[in-house]
């Protein structure tokens, strides 16, 4: 239902304007001007949405007050401007005034030189319109490419119905404040000294300022195709966000809820990896989709904004009338993706994919004991060397002889990574073709056909006490050592 | 003909019985508008609907937690835009799974029809209610299959077993059945159901209703019989006479060798049965004696699933700690040897083979010689059961000793006597 009104209001029928009160009459007679146009500006990063629309009027020489109304919806009646798109050198606001017995009203007193028509425009903030994101990915059968469609969602619980509007969507974390702030000090005033309504102001000049690109995108888009179609959303990067202009107009009534297709990627490039990294997935091995939102996945024109993906993948066993069924993957919510970024989609673990860390052997070595209250080190298998009985252990080196074993019971060869925290003074011996990814981290891994079986043998040497001198992780290639259990039974 | 107002739409009053089934109700209802074109839903007063039944439904359980069901109906689309409603209640349809794709013309038609160009416009969620709009637009007046898929809660598998051992305990029977049990709310009448192995059942499925279905199964399965003494996995039997508690388990691989190792064998109860007389011995077969059940673990290829059956009263394992002693390599360091003794009685009158197995660390717990660092052991000179060292279950955490038991003679059942001396190195 529409709640916002704008009247027009004769008094010339009353004989009578106040200077302080334009509408305080018994008797009035007014017009309801129609909106024209209407254009929404929403906002994903904060419960706000600038609303821009216009209305014709016809104004007589003189004063001429224009009553605003918004009962019932969730305007900011501090954000709210009268513009006049034309006559504006003969058009003119006198004041604005709030009448206290009459609340979410008020009444601009217009002063004009113009008999006729003009066109107002009339903007301000609302909160209760947002839109959302989500994306539905379904791979093939084989795992090597995947359709992705992306989608939007407006919805609105503003209280007032928006017939016919154009619809924007502005995709990133926008800081108003801080632009409301730099606009502050270009107009030489102090930001945090600033009123709450000269905030507003500065707010509303910093999102329309930060939507004027976007007129000119909505002008490009504004043909309608033939037949029907589904609509084309239109993108571009402002600043540090981008704005999606939906084609054409749309109606977003109170209580609605609206879902249009942005994009649809029919065969991106997938590539499936495996990878242990405890610090993002947890102390498991995820199975991941990694696609990138770039031109040769068929995306890469926008950035994707946060949302929820499902993602599926097409079977491939003549189940389901010429494998067009579908296997359920995963759900989860995905972060902001630039342009040219990853796409990371975390299947979560595979049960055909087994990982278990065996502790094959531990042991401990260079061992050096300190005679209590002497400043003076001794190593325990130094030839020759004589401990005294009130000595204890202050250095040693301790190993972990450990094996990663990896099983494929998938039809297909699956790529694994491994990423592992070594803490301390440490080295990492393997034949692994271990790497350093950082001062205290390895990674390793390779490909595994379907069906095989590979144990990753590794051994830590972690110093501690006196023997530690550093704090990184050395790699070197070698075997790990043999387990002294096995030793002794092969004896 | 007879209709009624049901949600701003004129629905046939035949149709108006559907909805008003008690249970779950799905509907897809194409609208025609036949006067005009009226773009918004809202707006729309004057309809005429069909209601496209369902062609053919697939319910995929491949997924551990989710279930997903998938149907195709055949839709009637008028050239230009249509509205297609699908709406649901007393089901737990997760709305926001809900995946429409348009596949073609029907299957007998597609040979002779140009597929229309058919693209989903737009979708709208009407205000507190369970469904959603899909307007769709056609190049042309003409029916094309589309499928719906939509994840719902209240549909659930499950997996379990019934293995039939041979007289003799040397092999076995394993049957593998899925239960399938639909609290979603909804009937689904002759629906493929997909277990994520095996084939496609085609079968209906009512509301609230159980239904169980043979997978596969797997004949003359070899099966091993292991007797297994480990106190801190299995317990003591009577602690005051240091007696372990010694289950008997059959161990089936999941190999190709042992006519498995074709898919992982999913988690579920196992009930074992024995026949109680070789095959061919009893005229009109063997019956089976129920030897009791266990829940077997998700067992991937090439592992085993062990299966706990019973307590084996008549092999007695005696477990006491026989010698502690510390050497001292130096100031505080010494190596801490540790001697455990078993005696071992076999009542059986037959000869097996008892596994004997200690949790390394464990075994520090109980001695008070655990410390913040695993420690290095090694095999003291006072073991007796090094030749049955078990390779592939013995590492840093678990040693196991394989130990031959004979049958008991006559009354007497003779009591063998090992001891396994570890030695936890470099200490302090």
């Amino acid at each position: 239902m529409k709640r916002i009104v704008v009247l027009f209001v004769f008094l010339g029928l009353l004989g009578f304007l106040s200077e302080s009160s334009a509408v305080a009459k018994n008797i009035d007679l007014s017009t309801v001007p129609d909106r024209d146009t209407v254009q929404l500006t929403i906002y994903n990063s904060a419960d706000l949405t600038l609303v821009r629309e216009t209305r014709k009027i016809v104004f007589r020489d003189g004063n001429n007050p224009l009553q605003f109304s918004w009962a019932n919806t969730l305007i900011d009646p501090t954000s709210v401007q009268l513009r006049f798109l034309n006559h504006a050198d003969k058009l003119d606001v006198l004041d604005t005034t709030f009448p206290h017995d009459r609340p979410q009203v008020l009444v601009w007193n217009v002063g004009s030189e113009h008999a006729g028509e003009a066109t107002i425009e009339i903007s301000y903030f609302t909160s209760g319109v947002s839109w959302s994101a989500d994306y539905t990915v379904i791979a093939n059968a084989d795992e090597s490419a995947a359709s992705v469609e992306g989608y939007v969602t407006v919805s609105n619980q503003s209280g007032e119905d928006y017939e016919n509007a154009e619809v924007r969507l502005v995709v990133g974390t926008i800081n108003l404040v801080e632009q409301i702030a730099e606009l502050a000090r270009n107009a030489g005033r102090d930001p945090s000294e600033l009123s709450r309504r000269e905030q507003n102001f500065y707010q509303l000049d910093a999102a329309r300022r930060s939507v004027a690109m976007a007129d000119l995108l909505m002008a490009e888009s504004a043909a309608v195709p033939a037949s029907p179609a589904p609509k084309r959303i239109v993108k571009q990067g402002l600043s540090e966000y981008f704005i999606f202009a939906i084609e054409g107009t749309e109606d977003i009534g109170h209580n609605s809820r609206k879902r249009l297709a942005s994009f649809a990627a029919d065969a991106a490039p997938l590539k499936v990896q495996y990878r242990y990294r405890p610090r993002e997935y947890g102390d498991q091995l995820v199975r991941l989709f990694l696609m990138t939102n770039d031109t040769a996945s068929d995306m890469g024109v926008s950035p994707l904004p946060d949302g929820q993906v499902r993602i599926f993948r097409q079977k491939d066993d003549g189940t389901s009338g010429g494998g067009k069924g579908l296997s359920f993957l995963s759900r989860q919510h995905v972060k902001y993706i630039p342009i040219g970024d990853d796409l990371e989609l975390n299947l979560g673990v595979d049960p055909d994919v087994g990982f278990e860390l065996i502790t094959q052997r531990t042991f401990r070595d260079n061992i050096w004991l300190q005679q209590r209250g002497v400043n003076v080190f001794k190593r325990i298998d130094e030839p020759g060397v004589k401990i005294h009985d009130n000595s204890t252990v202050a250095g040693w080196d301790q190993h972990w002889v450990m094996t990663r074993r990896i099983r494929n019971d998938t039809p297909r060869a699956i790529e694994v990574e491994i990423r592992q925290a070594v803490n301390g003074d440490a080295t990492f011996i393997s034949r692994l073709g271990a790497e350093r990814f950082d001062n205290q981290t390895v990674v390793y891994g390779g490909t595994l056909g379907p069906g095989a079986r590979f144990d990753a043998e590794y051994e830590v040497v972690g110093r501690h006490g006196h023997n530690a001198k550093q704090s990184r992780v050395e790699i070197v290639e070698g075997d790990p050592a043999p387990p002294a259990w096995l030793a002794e039974a092969t004896d | 003909m007879v209709s009624r107002v049901y949600r701003g739409v004129l629905i046939p009053l035949d149709a108006e019985n559907l909805l008003m089934k008690p249970l779950g109700r799905m509907l897809l209802i194409p609208v025609m508008m036949i006067a005009l074109l009226v773009p918004s839903l809202a707006e729309a007063r004057i309809k005429l609907i069909t209601l496209p039944v369902r062609e053919r439904v697939e319910i995929q359980l491949d997924h551990d937690t989710a279930t997903l069901v998938e149907e195709e109906r055949v839709v009637p689309l008028v050239q230009g835009v249509n509205q297609v409603d699908f709406s649901w209640a007393n089901t737990q349809i997760d709305p926001s799974t809900i995946v429409f794709r348009v596949l073609g013309p029907p299957a007998p038609e597609s040979g002779d029809v140009d597929t229309p160009e058919v693209n989903v416009l737009s979708v709208t969620y009407p205000p507190g209610e369970n469904a959603l709009v899909w307007q769709v637009s056609s190049s042309a007046s003409t029916s094309v299959t589309v499928r719906i898929s939509y994840l719902i809660g209240g549909l659930t598998k499950g997996f379990n077993y019934r293995a039939v051992a041979a007289y003799d305990e040397s092999t076995l029977t394993l049957s593998q059945y899925i239960r399938v049990q639909n609290f979603a709310g909804e009937a689904y009448d002759d629906t493929e159901i997909y277990a994520g192995l095996g084939d496609t059942f085609l079968k209906p499925i009512g509301v609230n209703e159980t239904k169980q279905m043979l997978v596969e199964r797997f004949e003359n399965l070899p099966v091993k019989k292991t007797y297994t003494a480990d106190l801190h996995r299995f317990g003591w039997l009577d602690q005051t006479q240091y007696k372990l508690r010694v289950p008997m388990h059959y161990r089936i691989e999941n190999a190709a060798d042992a006519g498995l190792g074709q898919a992982a064998l999913p988690a579920g109860k196992v009930r074992i049965f024995q026949k109680d007389s070789p095959d061919g011995e009893t005229p009109g077969g063997a019956t089976t004696a129920f030897l009791g059940e266990d829940f077997a673990p998700h067992t991937p290829i090439g592992n085993h699933a062990d299966l706990f059956l019973g307590v084996a009263q008549d092999i007695v394992v005696k477990r006491t700690v026989e010698a502690r002693k510390d050497d001292r390599l130096a100031g505080n360091l010494y190596d801490r040897r540790v001697t455990m003794k078993y005696e071992i009685e076999n009542f059986k009158d037959e000869a097996v083979t008892l596994n004997l197995a200690e949790q390394i660390e464990a075994l520090r717990r109980e001695l008070g010689l655990a410390s913040g660092q695993s420690a290095e052991w090694v095999l003291g000179e006072a073991t007796t059961m090094r030749d049955g060292l078990i390779i592939d279950e013995t590492n840093q955490q678990q040693i196991t000793f394989a130990v031959d038991l004979p049958a008991r003679n006559g009354d007497e059942a003779e009591k063998i006597t090992h001891t396994l001396e570890i030695v936890f190195k470099n200490q302090w």
